[in-house]
């Protein structure tokens, strides 16, 4: 345990700091927001971990905000800018070392993890001494809370949807978008008939996101909770029947290719660009990746919400990610002060119109919705009417890291498994994690 | 100060008073001179390879996720983690058949390849060695985790050169087949992208060996009648035995801890149990479950391994007096 001994060290001398600053009075997390408009944190600097890859011009965006940012607080601003690939391990690590930023983006499933250890601060009285609490996207919130209290700040949200392509549409002589699944089965057919060459519908078998909509939309559950206890639910009956219908697609109906059993939605979306795909489900934030990977297929992409059996939209995985503020951070207040700028204001909806993703914050959102746009406005009805998130307990991360439920649609699609012996073998795998706690 | 003194100590020992005191002392010293020179590279080694072994096998006994991580605490349990690692069938049938098995085809491939290639660069002239050298060093050069995604790219079911060409005649139906799903052609694949990564270092280095093998040998044995089979088995192989044991054991080991060719492979980061073999294994177990304490009890089953290996391969291919 001798490798401890620096992080010990590390966190007292962290402690040692905040605790001195704390003698000043602007550690006090309720008093947050007092010191706003009129600086005095200079010579101060905040480090931010932010991931790549969400804003095509990220440097040019947080080159504004850390301007803004020095303007309000007298403090710069120091943005790291990290992989999603592995950002987990990543932010293991510098727990353990103690080497973790002052505010972190946070993916929304690994926020109530990372609270339960400790590593993030409770948001919940700088949230509500902003008057901030009321207006938050639900989902995002409900994800960002940890034994009732707030350690993620709401920031930005995507779900996904189907994108289809419309020539093709057209050419199969398909009337409109599917509004159920009987529907989404003929459109598949009516594809499949006008040109062999066609793609109808991949069934990626690396991505457990597509397959929720199908288990949600036919009344199933992920896992269900009771007194605490997760106990998970993919071989009730309505999930069974949501698991047969999206690998039916793919081995009854033709709307697949073998090449797709070890697709992740990367891969399908690659696939999509190249034209001869009829439609792919896919976040509402890949619209500005087509438009930047394949422009001249833009006039003809449309979209529409995944259909639940007897239609509606059906459950979509609300995802995206929180602002999080270290708990061991020696600058509290001015952590905050950057939380409240990025997710709220001009910032947040600069940061949303640029990356495709909804604010955090509902009356944004809301705006957002009321917008008629053919490509926005689909997601955004999937998000509030059917927004879902997966279940918020630490050991959930863990299965998503096993790919337990990735695993149990590779075995059905490439014929490895039925689909109850599949499920009961995914079913048992994750009782056996929730049943050991996190 | 110890060398000089040694130094004036060595003449007067014959003349000395006492010669057995100083002899004793001299032999100590001289003892002691090579470790001192040593010091640093073992203080170095002992920081980078002892400290983190020793805390990987520590970490074996220890049910650690990342609550202990953070809170820096040690949590023994004992022999758990051993107990369910060879207590699940799931080692016995799929992962260490992998392993194995995987390791086995890529050393033999390698070292034969390797060597065939070896023989072919040592008959040619100086500038086409040059050149074949350099091809086949650019091999060797690519990281690993380029070539793999080019092996990938190139079985890529549906739009990969192999498809492609398998499609032109008539062989399969673009799509239609996809060879990651299957342990075998997941396999097949892993196993031509770790070969082409590893020959070439087995042929330079063999080819540095016959370079040392004195040209009379091979004349005399060509007039004596020898054909090329019977002179490569009779000369060639004897004079490079130990070449041929370096290269082997540094293939085993290489192609035993394979993680980033079969973990960057569709399906081997999670998605395709079927094709774990134990370094992806331990990985998924330590960083994607947060079970470091079981992760860790996989590496050390991985280096016991290879230590037995190495050991009964060094005693088999050297008698005791050899060593």
């Amino acid at each position: 345990m001798k490798r401890s001994i620096p992080a010990l060290t590390a966190g007292a001398l962290v402690l040692a700091l905040a605790a001195c600053s704390g003698g000043g009075g602007d550690d006090d997390p309720t008093d947050a927001g007092g010191g706003a408009d009129d600086g005095g944190y200079e010579g101060q600097t905040l480090t931010v971990w932010i991931m790549e890859g969400t804003n095509p011009d990220a440097t040019g965006y947080f080159d504004g905000v850390a301007q803004e940012f020095t303007a309000r607080t007298g403090a710069e601003l120091d943005v790291q800018f990290q992989p999603w690939d592995g950002a987990h391990d990543k932010f293991v690590t510098s727990i353990a070392g103690g080497t973790g930023p002052d505010v972190a983006e946070v993916g929304t499933t690994w926020t109530a993890e990372f609270a339960e250890l400790g590593v993030l601060a409770d948001l919940t009285a700088s949230i509500e001494g902003a008057g901030l609490d009321g207006d938050l996207v639900e989902g995002l919130a409900e994800a960002g809370t940890y034994d009732g209290a707030l350690y993620g700040m709401p920031w930005y949200a995507g779900v996904r949807s189907i994108i289809y392509n419309k020539d093709l549409f057209e050419a199969a002589g398909i009337a409109g978008p599917p509004t159920n699944w009987e529907e989404l089965t003929a459109a598949v057919e009516a594809l499949k008939a006008s040109d062999p060459e066609v793609i109808p519908f991949p069934i990626p078998g690396d991505s457990q996101y597509s397959l929720y909509p199908f288990v949600w939309g036919a009344g199933g559950e992920i896992a269900t909770e009771s007194d605490g206890t997760w106990t998970a639910a993919l071989d009730s009956p309505e999930a069974i029947e949501g698991l047969e219908y999206y690998t039916g697609l793919a081995l009854e109906h033709g709307s697949s290719t073998a090449a797709a059993d070890t697709w992740n939605e990367a891969d399908a979306l690659a696939a999509f660009e190249q034209g001869n795909v009829g439609m792919i489900i896919a976040g509402n934030w890949t619209v500005g990746r087509i438009a930047q990977d394949a422009p001249d297929l833009m006039e003809s992409i449309g979209a529409f919400p995944i259909p639940s059996r007897d239609g509606g939209p059906a459950g979509s995985f609300l995802g995206g990610s929180h602002l999080g503020v270290w708990s061991d951070s020696d600058q509290q207040d001015l952590a905050w002060e950057f939380v409240e700028l990025m997710s709220t204001g001009q910032a947040a909806a600069d940061w949303s119109e640029q990356t495709g993703y909804f604010p955090g914050q509902a009356s944004a959102l809301a705006e957002i919705a009321a917008d008629e746009d053919p490509l926005v406005a689909p997601f955004a009805q999937q998000m509030l009417e059917a927004g879902r998130s997966v279940p918020l307990t630490p050991a959930f991360g863990q299965i998503q890291g096993a790919k337990t439920v990735e695993a149990m649609v590779q075995n059905v699609l490439t014929g490895r498994m039925s689909v109850e012996d599949a499920a009961a073998e995914a079913v048992a795998a994750m009782n056996e994690t929730f049943s050991a706690g996190s | 100060m110890s060398s000089t003194s040694t130094a004036r100590v060595a003449p007067i020992v014959p003349r000395g008073p006492a010669p057995d005191a100083h002899r004793r002392r001299a032999t100590r010293r001289r003892a002691a001179r090579p470790w001192l020179l040593l010091a640093p590279t073992l203080v170095v080694l002992a920081v980078l390879l002892l400290w983190p072994l020793a805390r990987v096998v520590n970490l074996s006994f220890q049910d650690y996720g990342l609550r202990e991580l953070v809170s820096g605490e040690s949590n023994y349990v004992g022999w758990a983690n051993y107990a369910e690692i060879l207590g699940d069938s799931y080692l016995w049938t799929v992962v260490l058949p992998n392993t194995v098995g995987f390791a086995v085809c890529c050393v033999v491939l390698t070292v034969v390849l390797g060597t065939l290639v070896a023989l072919f660069l040592n008959i040619l002239g100086t500038f086409w060695k040059t050149v074949c050298s350099t091809a086949i060093m650019v091999a060797w050069a690519v990281p690993a985790v380029t070539g793999t995604y080019v092996w990938i790219w190139l079985f890529d079911p549906l739009n990969g050169l192999v498809a492609s060409a398998l499609a032109a005649i008539g062989v399969i139906e673009p799509g239609t087949v996809n060879w990651y799903t299957d342990r075998l052609g997941f396999y097949a694949i892993a196993t031509l992208n770790v070969v082409h990564h590893g020959f070439p270092f087995v042929a330079v280095t063999v080819l540095a060996g016959l370079l040392t093998v004195p040209k009379e040998l091979y004349e005399a044995a060509t007039m004596d009648g020898a054909g090329a089979w019977r002179r490569f088995w009779r000369i060639t192989a004897p004079m490079l035995k130990p070449v041929f044991a370096v290269v082997t054991i540094l293939s085993t080991i290489w192609d035993f801890k394979v993680f980033a060719q079969i973990y960057l492979m569709p399906g081997g980061n999670g998605g395709n149990a079927e094709v774990f073999n134990l370094g992806v294994w331990s990985y998924i177990q330590s960083f994607a479950q947060g079970k470091y304490g079981l992760g860790s009890a996989i590496a050390v089953l991985l280096t016991g391994l290879l230590l037995v290996i190495t050991v009964v391969y060094m005693r088999t291919l050297f008698k005791e007096e050899d060593l």
